[in-house]
């Protein structure tokens, strides 16, 4: 057992570092820091997707013949780990780090060829159409229709918590081309030109005011068969393959750099009693807890990331680290927002980078900001993490998922 | 970064595990407790020569075979997993480490002992009004002639009715919290006469009281330097600490694992209670704990070797971490059982109270918590 980096391991950390002290630019690094919720500015993420993909590392985890790269498991999460620790902003995770698996794993050649290197490029930007709002954590009961007529599936229906959807030229869905036998059969995982005609998106302006989700309309939209995605009715397969690329991701360095910045923040806020708010007694052990079950995650995600790199199955981990990491997050969230003090109380949009357009808000003709940028951060991300143990099999899901996997009940 | 056993180490753990399995029960250990001397000597004579594992973790110049802090894990958690009362922590890793620290002629022929199964050494170090502070020490040592005169009060001395050497912190100089002037002494207890009333534990362990009235030591009592003891004990605190947070992970393996099968066997309305969703979330809740409890117990191991700093943060994160989880998994397992998860029928209660007595030793987490934040750097 070692807790080390081998000195191959410790040479590619080092060529990250450099690189990334090279390449993020002041204003990449602000779009990283002013961040609202897990989606970073698009111009921003785009702009830095450009940045990688010149280096060859938009998109590290694809096959090499894609453009991919030939890294070790620990490598991937070395890398991960290092973009995070440096503050560069996210990647949209639609297109490169899902759909793509899905189009490299059942994509026939001319898909493979069209869209893999438009992803790259940034050319295609991909949104996700799985939930429906009758269809949540109970996926396989979608009912989104696609009727065959001829060369097309005539879609008609509705797909909801679509990020990016105003963004994205194109739309991953699940669709419901059968309703005989078991609800899993019968998906079928279709890629959507979003100009098609007889698409409507409609924003949802969350709680914290901006547009990131939407719901998106279908109204007998004409898609060619060739963008079928596997086979006919065999969707619900190409999806639960795609479930194998949520692993290994690195919540951990995120989430110390988040509790360093709300150290760092809190040491120049007052606290009780006139003294900085980091010497308060009761904030200073809560702080200290975050950091301590953040220091233990990242000893959970270093042990799965040794069991993938040595081949073997680390089992329901992931819903473990998904549990944890969320959790822990959304606990950040809340010590920012009492870190903010009063101006946490203040809606001023003007001063953060969300990761969507804010409606009906009038931002002072002055500029005028109350206090520091992340006092105006700390409530939008407050809300929008609640997203994290929502999203992407909501925790209660994960916990079904390990009372069965981990303990056989 | 690896997280497996070497072939060696697989072996230490199947065989004490194997052991432990098949000759350590908990009622036969349960009776030495409370009505027996207190522990089982024939099973120490066992861990020294049977299983070597008294000396796994001692130098090779003891006699030990000088393994390291995983070997030291892989021994704590297999023992936590049988409930083992025998004071292994005490006197391997707590007087073993002091001794290591101090050497000198007396030590390293007390460490032979310990290696042997011959000696069970116990640490007097806790006071009415240190509160769990180690350097927090009153009980004075001071020089008269060619002697070393003791006096003061130790409270709650783990294992201190069954040992046969006592080490004893004292203050031979300095205010009463002062890290410097803390001085070590031994006491061979067969010589020496010392005030002891001695007390059962919660978790069925024994411990004493121990007073020193004008307590006359020959010269060669003082182990180390004078006045120097305290980076001895500290270093040698957080190492037992690691060592019960490993023995924790494996009280709660077993109090989870006995859960989810009790709640597969009970029925009630007609089925199996392991049915109900609020229930298999509360058991995910504490196969959660329980997993970053092992995480805590390889953070706080593999760090048992790294400066000071780094080590005591990284104890102090997995303390705080067991200690939570002790309470939150025994709790649930409790409730989970029911009124039986309350009686000394079942091994639950047993595992729960040495799971309690876990979390406050050697510092709670809220006085864990403390010390990491304060090891921790505000830029």
């Amino acid at each position: 057992m070692d807790l080390n980096w081998s000195a191959e391991e410790a040479a590619f950390r080092d060529e990250v570092r450099t690189f990334l002290e090279q390449h993020l630019t002041p204003e990449l690094r602000r779009a990283g820091t002013l961040m609202t919720s897990v989606y970073a500015d698009h111009e921003a993420s785009m702009a830095w997707q450009a940045i990688l993909h010149e280096r060859g590392w938009a998109a590290p985890a694809w096959p090499v013949e894609y453009g991919g790269c030939d890294w070790t498991p620990l490598q991937h999460y070395i890398f991960s780990r290092e973009c995070a620790l440096a503050g560069a902003p996210a990647l949209s995770p639609m297109g490169i780090r899902m759909v793509a698996h899905a189009i490299i794993g059942f994509g026939t050649d001319e898909q493979k060829d069209w869209f893999l290197p438009r992803i790259l490029t940034g050319e295609v930007f991909f949104c996700q159409g799985y939930s429906e709002p009758e269809s949540g954590s109970d996926l396989a009961s979608l009912s989104m229709a696609a009727v065959d007529d001829g060369d097309d599936l005539v879609c008609t229906g509705s797909k909801i918590w679509t990020t990016h959807a105003a963004q994205a030229n194109w739309i991953f869905c699940l669709v419901r081309t059968s309703k005989t036998g078991k609800k899993q059969e019968g998906i079928t995982f279709l890629l959507i030109d979003m100009t098609t005609p007889g698409i409507e998106i409609r924003p949802l302006v969350m709680t914290s005011g901006e547009e990131v989700q939407n719901q998106v309309f279908f109204d007998a939209v004409r898609v060619p068969k060739a963008n079928v995605l596997g086979r006919i009715d065999d969707g619900w397969t190409v999806a639960k393959y795609l479930l194998n690329f949520e692993r290994g991701g690195a919540m951990a360095p995120m989430l110390q750099v988040w509790a360093d910045a709300v150290a760092d923040q809190a040491a120049g806020q007052p606290g009780p009693d006139g003294v900085p708010l980091t010497d308060d007694p009761v904030f200073r052990l809560r702080l200290a807890d975050v950091r301590v079950r953040t220091d233990i995650l990242e000893i959970l995600e270093f042990r799965t990331i040794a069991a993938l790199a040595k081949g073997h199955d680390p089992g329901p981990a992931a819903s473990m680290l998904k549990i944890l990491g969320t959790e822990l997050s959304q606990t950040i969230t809340e010590l920012a927002l009492e870190a903010a003090g009063p101006r946490g109380r203040i809606y001023q949009p003007h001063a953060t980078m969300p990761g969507g357009p804010v409606p009906d808000f009038v931002a002072p003709d002055s500029g005028y900001v109350s206090g520091e940028p992340w006092q105006a951060v700390a409530p939008l991300r407050y809300f929008n993490d609640r997203a994290g143990s929502i999203y992407a099999g909501s925790n209660e899901i994960q916990r079904n998922i390990l009372a069965k996997a981990a303990l056989g009940l | 970064m690896d997280f497996s056993f070497t072939d060696e180490q697989e072996l230490l753990r199947t065989t004490v595990g194997k052991f432990l399995a098949d000759r350590y029960g908990l009622e036969s250990s349960r009776a030495a407790a409370k009505t027996g001397a207190g522990w089982q000597p024939n099973i120490w004579r066992a861990f020294a020569e049977d299983l070597g594992i008294l000396g796994a973790t001692l130098p090779e110049s003891a006699g030990g075979l000088g393994g390291g802090s995983i070997e030291l894990m892989i021994i704590t958690e297999a023992l936590g997993h049988a409930l083992v009362i025998e004071p292994f922590v005490e006197t391997v890793v707590l007087a073993g480490g002091l001794l290591q620290r101090a050497g000198g002629p007396r030590a390293e022929e007390l460490l032979a002992r310990i290696a042997a199964g011959d000696a069970v050494v116990a640490v007097a170090a806790e006071e009415p009004a240190s509160a769990g502070t180690w350097h927090d020490v009153t009980t004075t040592a001071r020089r008269d002639g060619d002697d070393w005169v003791l006096d003061g009060a130790k409270i709650a001395v783990s294992s201190a009715p069954l040992a046969s050497q006592l080490l004893v912190t004292a203050r031979t100089s300095g205010a009463q919290r002062d890290t410097t002037g803390i001085s070590l002494f031994l006491l061979d207890l067969d010589q020496t006469s010392v005030a002891m009333e001695p007390v059962r534990t919660i978790d069925d362990r024994r411990a004493a009281d121990v007073t020193f009235d004008g307590l006359r030591l020959p010269a060669d009592a003082l182990l180390g330097a004078e006045g120097r003891a305290w980076p001895a004990l500290e270093a040698t605190v957080d190492e037992a600490t690691a060592a019960i947070v490993s023995e924790a992970v494996g009280c709660l393996r077993r109090v989870l694992a006995d859960t989810v099968d009790y709640t597969k066997q009970r029925q009630q309305f007609g089925q199996p209670i392991s049915s109900f969703q609020v229930l298999a979330h509360r058991m995910v809740d504490m196969h959660l704990e329980v997993q970053q409890a092992v995480a805590a117990q390889y953070l706080a191991v593999m760090k048992l070797d790294a400066e000071p700093a780094e080590r005591a943060r990284a104890v102090s994160a997995a303390k705080a971490t067991v200690a939570r989880a002790a309470r939150f998994v025994g709790q649930s397992a409790v409730q989970t059982h029911g009124a039986m998860g309350m009686t000394e029928e079942l091994a639950l209660g047993h595992y729960f109270k040495r799971l309690t007595a876990i979390e406050y030793q050697f510092g709670s987490r809220d006085r864990h918590l403390a010390r990491y934040a304060g090891l921790t750097a505000t830029r």
